[in-house]
């Protein structure tokens, strides 16, 4: 953690241009919701994509998560292994133990 | 005693604890999040419906994803102010963003007020009626002269309470009521529980003169000096009234029997969602005792419009199109879906430009309706589906979207509890130990930005895509 004054101060103005950032993106993501890209699937993924950065931004700048000690990724890794697995559940539902292929 | 590691990191893990603490939580609170978000992909790909693209009220969501970025800035900077020891700025910055919560959750309650008040009636061909319920949805029961009550032998749900159940929807004073014996009274709290123990007794006394081992219902009957009628919502019938019923059973299991007077919806139309219709010009919206041909009209100007548009942007000059119509929900719903704002239809701008109707188009609606802007039908109850106000009940889409912004709302509500703790009762911390503060803030504020990266999902999902 940065802690003189003058880091600080650094930090401030890094704060700001992020925020920034964030509103610039999300007008983007509001207007492009508004244009009709070659198939409804896309403009999800590009939404999606716009809303990631954010989030990228918000948790390694705001959060700090671009420099903390080792101990939070450790913790952070369980996370995203099991959020994984729950969104993976969507893939597995498509594979129906219970029902044969060829009844 | 002193708590150990609140300000200097703790050797082992290189932080204070409070950090540990958080972080541990909010891997928790990610996997609840995204255990819902996973929901709502399940919800979306299995929806049988058209989902829901801009159907909520984007100008808020947009000022409500600003607020929560600003207050996600703002307690960064009273973080800072404080480790830069400007009191004043860190209380402002703390405040600022603690009404920033306020501002959210203002916003979010207009939102879900409009949608508490806002129906959608499926009518039996699939047509979608949305609009307001002037006095919500009643129906009339009349020429009722007998209340059949049961008397329930042993602890049951449905048992006789007349008083709360049934009194309440009578139209107008509550006549007076003969008993079985001849006594004429007034049906209240009172009278009733002495009726009922007369009951209670006449079954205990039949059971044992029967050799019965349980104590059995009992009836009571009351003749009412006048004819009721009832005027009640639906909702607090054991079932719902088929058409022409000719009796009606209430919720404690009191049976009348009359006449319905009156069932039919009374509704201020304000869309018509033709999407699910199979034969769209016969949809029953247009019945001429519902909105009749101008509206038909209306829906075929509509509807030619948005073809020659979607022609005109995605025709490739050989008379086809380099887009599917089909897969295009937002061509779907230009065609298919029309809002109305006014009680007579408008001409469209597209009959407009051939000059046609343009006296008409500048026109008011000369109707004087006095409930302003939108045509009102009276629905038969036997063309009604289903309806709903936009809740959870609705379809699915509202099911995820109360669940995900109210768990949201509830995390925004606990952050502005913390937050304003810190600056409403850690008054004495700030002076003495200013540097431990500065950490409880930090922590607070990581709450708060991961409150705000949901919402940065969220918020795309659900209002815009």
């Amino acid at each position: 953690m940065a802690d003189s004054p003058q880091e600080i101060q650094k930090q401030v103005k890094k704060i700001l241009l992020i925020g920034a950032i964030l509103i610039f993106f999300t007008v983007v993501t509001v207007a492009l919701s508004y244009v009709e890209l070659p198939s409804h699937s896309l403009n999800i993924i590009v939404g999606m994509i716009l809303a990631t950065i954010k989030a990228a931004l918000v948790a390694l700048v705001f959060m700090h998560l671009n420099h903390e000690a080792k101990l939070v990724y450790k913790v952070l890794a369980f996370t995203g292994a099991f959020v994984t697995a729950l969104f993976l559940l969507f893939y597995f539902s498509n594979i129906d133990p219970l029902v044969f292929k060829d009844f | 005693m002193d708590i150990p590691y609140t300000v200097t990191a703790r050797p082992d893990t290189g932080l204070y604890n409070a950090k540990v603490g958080i972080w541990l939580f909010l891997a928790s609170e990610v996997m609840l999040f995204g255990g819902l978000f996973s929901s709502y992909i399940f919800l979306r790909v299995g929806a049988d419906y058209p989902w829901p693209v801009h159907e909520l009220n984007v100008t808020l969501g947009f000022v409500n994803t600003l607020v929560l970025i600003g207050s996600s800035v703002t307690v960064l900077l009273a973080w800072a102010n404080l480790k830069l020891r400007n009191i004043a700025k860190y209380k402002m910055y703390m405040i600022i963003t603690v009404l920033c919560a306020g501002a959210f959750m203002v916003n979010k309650s207009f939102e879900y007020k409009a949608k508490f008040q806002h129906y959608s009636v499926t009518l039996t061909d699939g047509t979608i009626l949305t609009g307001h319920l002037p006095h919500g949805y009643e129906i009339e029961f009349g020429d009722v002269t007998t209340l059949n009550l049961t008397v329930a032998g042993k602890h049951s749900a449905v048992d006789a309470d007349p008083v709360d159940y049934v009194l309440p929807y009578i139209k107008g004073e509550a006549p007076k009521f003969k008993t079985e014996s001849g006594e004429e009274i007034v049906l209240d709290k009172a009278s009733f529980t002495k009726l009922r123990a007369e009951a209670h007794e006449k079954a205990v006394a039949k059971a044992k003169a029967d050799g019965l081992k349980e104590t059995p219902n009992w009836n009571i009957k009351l003749t009412a000096a006048s004819p009721i009628t009832f005027v009640l919502p639906p909702s607090k019938l054991l079932a719902k009234p088929v058409a022409g019923a000719t009796a009606i059973a209430f919720r404690d299991g009191t049976t009348v029997e009359g006449k319905m007077i009156n069932d039919k919806m009374t509704l201020e139309v304000d869309g018509i969602d033709l999407r699910a219709t199979p034969d769209k010009e016969k949809s029953l919206a247009f019945n001429e005792h519902y909105l009749g041909e101008p509206w038909k009209k209306a829906f075929i100007d509509q509807r030619e419009h948005a073809i020659a548009e979607f022609n005109e942007k995605y025709g490739d000059g050989k008379g086809g199109t380099t887009r599917d119509p089909l897969k295009s929900a937002t061509h779907q719903k230009h065609m298919f879906f029309v809002p109305i704002h006014s009680a007579t239809p408008e001409v469209h701008e597209h009959a407009k430009a051939e000059g046609e109707h343009k006296a008409e188009a500048h026109a008011p609606a000369e109707h004087g309706d006095a409930h302003g802007h939108h045509p009102e039908v009276h629905l038969e109850r036997q063309h009604v589906h289903f309806f709903s106000n936009f809740t959870p009940k609705l379809n699915s889409y509202y099911a995820i979207y109360f669940t995900l912004t109210g768990l949201h709302g509830l995390h925004v509500v606990a952050g502005a509890l913390v937050l304003g703790y810190f600056v409403v009762f850690n008054g004495r911390m700030l002076r003495e130990d200013p540097e431990r503060l500065a950490n409880r803030v930090e922590v607070g504020g990581l709450f708060w930005h991961f409150v705000d990266l949901v919402w940065i999902f969220l918020f795309p999902l659900l209002y815009l895509l």
